[in-house]
């Protein structure tokens, strides 16, 4: 929400291929979930326009406009939910290694649902409040909770699982699909309660992030890592760094600042070393 | 004195996390709703009175004038509704202000605490009219929003494509923050919620995709390399540059010393021989030089 306006390469998918034919999908969607606003605004000007006191009319206007945009969005939702269901029956979604080609039928399924999810989100992030953004990814079939914020990052739409009160940081990605070469990789990512993903991070498919985990601003985890709960992880690649105390009681008083930086710094290389920690 | 010493190191915050808003609720909605819906009011007279004029005038030039002004009152009406929106937020947040002063300081963060529900809501009502305009054809303008909410910034600085928090910030004159770069003044770390001030003095260039963590005081002339991360507290001082996470010295930034009020005029092409190491494309007119 408060993505700066030149950073908004699009929607919150994953990269697609390009496909004309795929835009049929995106244009059926648009017109299927627009056409219910003029029936809406005929409604209220029927309603409104011929009754006693005409000032009604223009004082419930801007309501009418916030209500014309709801409905869009869950119209495009429920035809989104429907297309979607129709395609997994042809092709039922699954994770693995696969290759980048068009004779390649798990890529060209994944881009063809990566399509059709991107207006619905598009449209709900148009908002300035996120209201809307948990009800979209519960409809894809993404498990979530109403207690996290998912709307400062980047967040894959399928085959991922979240706890609850999980923060994302800002300018953050979290993947559940990679392309690499020539290869796409799809595995499933877990992030349980309370974890705290730091600023500029990536967080690959595959990872599983416990408990009142840290993930430090500018790090990256690889495919398929595993966190354990409650440590602090730093760097690229992710590597163990110290137990978590921020999650105790009572500590108002106690938290302060580091003095020397440069020991810092030669403290966070030394998680590098080889047979340390990990 | 051992334990208070190891004590210190285990409570210190040598990461930086993030301060994106947990546990958004619907009752914020309200305050969205009554902002936006006051604010079209004001839209809704102002297409009133521009379509009867339109519709109720008989000469014909005055009507062609009023449709080829058509894109211009589309122009002016979201700038409209932006005013609508910025005076309404500034007056619930001055109410709000007078129910619970804003102060620094380290906070619990669980549904329930006063300080934590507090900073949700001040965040959530200012970041609509930065969203608004950062969305608008001029992105440049949210210079004016910041100013209306009381941050001290110049109009020289360039902040767009900046992550940036609304509040408890000081920026200085001529002022450079690159893309990407995040600038928080509040983090959320385990169940604890950090607000500290930070200060920008004049002409700092910072680099794109940093990191800046609460507390931070960066000095004037000083210049942070791209993807740095600055801890908890720290101070960068003037004249130097910095890199690296936590940010460290690199060396001295040399254009620090050029006088700004003063233009220097250099000639380039006197008669000057320069030394040519390498294979250097080189205009035929110039070739005497070399």
């Amino acid at each position: 929400m408060s993505i700066p306006s030149s950073m908004k390469v699009g929607a919150f998918t994953t990269n697609i291929l390009v496909k004309k034919k795929y835009l049929g999908f995106y244009v059926g969607l648009m017109w299927i979930s627009i056409t219910a606003i003029t029936l809406e605004f005929w409604i209220y000007w029927q309603y409104l326009w011929n009754s006693n006191s005409k000032i009604l009319f223009f004082i419930f206007l801007p309501l009418l406009f916030f209500l014309m945009y709801i409905t869009t969005v869950f119209l495009s939702l429920f035809f989104a939910k429907v297309m979607l269901i129709i395609i997994n029956c042809l092709h039922k979604p699954r994770e693995g290694i696969f290759l980048r080609e068009n004779s390649d039928r798990d890529y060209r399924f994944w881009s063809l649902r990566s399509v059709i999810k991107k207006w619905p989100i598009w449209l709900s992030h148009k908002f300035p409040f996120p209201f809307l953004d948990n009800i979209c990814f519960k409809v894809f079939g993404v498990k979530t909770n109403f207690s996290n914020s998912l709307f400062e990052g980047w967040v894959d739409c399928e085959f991922i699982e979240f706890g609850k009160g999980v923060i994302i940081g800002k300018s953050s990605i979290i993947q559940s699909s990679l392309i690499i070469g020539d290869h796409l990789i799809i595995k499933k990512t877990i992030i349980e309660d309370n974890a705290h993903i730091g600023a500029h991070t990536l967080v690959m498919p595959g990872t599983h992030i416990g408990k009142n985990c840290i993930l430090a601003a500018s790090s990256a985890t690889t495919v398929d890592q595993k966190l354990e709960d409650s440590w602090i992880y730093i760097g690229l690649p992710a590597k163990k760094y110290r137990k978590n105390p921020f999650f105790e009681e009572n500590l108002e008083n106690k938290i302060t600042h580091v003095i020397d930086t440069e020991a810092l710094q030669a403290e966070i290389f030394k998680t590098y070393e080889k047979g340390k920690h990990n | 004195m051992k334990e208070i010493i190891e004590e210190n190191e285990i409570y210190s915050v040598d990461i930086v996390s993030s301060n994106s808003i947990n546990r958004v609720s619907m009752k914020f909605l309200f305050y969205y709703l009554s902002i936006f819906w006051i604010s079209g009011w004001l839209l809704v007279v102002f297409w009133y009175d521009y379509i009867t004029l339109l519709i109720l005038t008989d000469e014909m030039l005055f009507k062609i004038i009023l449709i080829s002004l058509f894109p211009v009152i589309i122009f002016l009406s979201y700038f409209i509704f932006i005013f609508g929106c910025m005076m309404l937020s500034k007056l619930f947040l001055i109410l709000i202000n007078l129910i619970h002063k804003p102060k620094e300081g380290i906070f619990i963060a669980k549904k329930g605490e006063g300080d934590y529900e507090f900073w949700i809501l001040r965040t959530q009502i200012k970041k609509l009219v930065v969203w608004l305009i950062n969305n608008s054809p001029l992105p440049w303008m949210n210079i004016w929003s910041f100013k209306w909410f009381g941050v001290k910034v110049a109009f020289s600085d360039s902040l767009t494509d900046v992550w940036c928090d609304v509040e408890f910030i000081e920026f200085g004159k001529k002022i450079l923050i690159g893309q990407g770069a995040v600038v928080m003044s509040s983090m959320i770390l385990g169940n604890y919620l950090i607000i500290k001030k930070i200060v920008i003095e004049d002409y700092s260039v910072i680099g794109g995709h940093s990191t800046i963590s609460p507390g931070t005081v960066v000095g004037k002339d000083t210049v942070l390399g791209a993807l740095a991360i600055t801890s908890f507290n720290q101070i960068l001082e003037k004249g130097w540059i910095y890199l690296g996470f936590p940010a460290i010295k690199l060396k001295l930034n040399k254009y620090a010393e050029m006088d700004r009020t003063t233009l220097r005029k250099i000639d380039v092409d006197q008669s000057k021989k320069f030394k040519v190491k390498y294979e250097v494309n080189i205009d035929e007119d110039k070739k005497d030089l070399v």
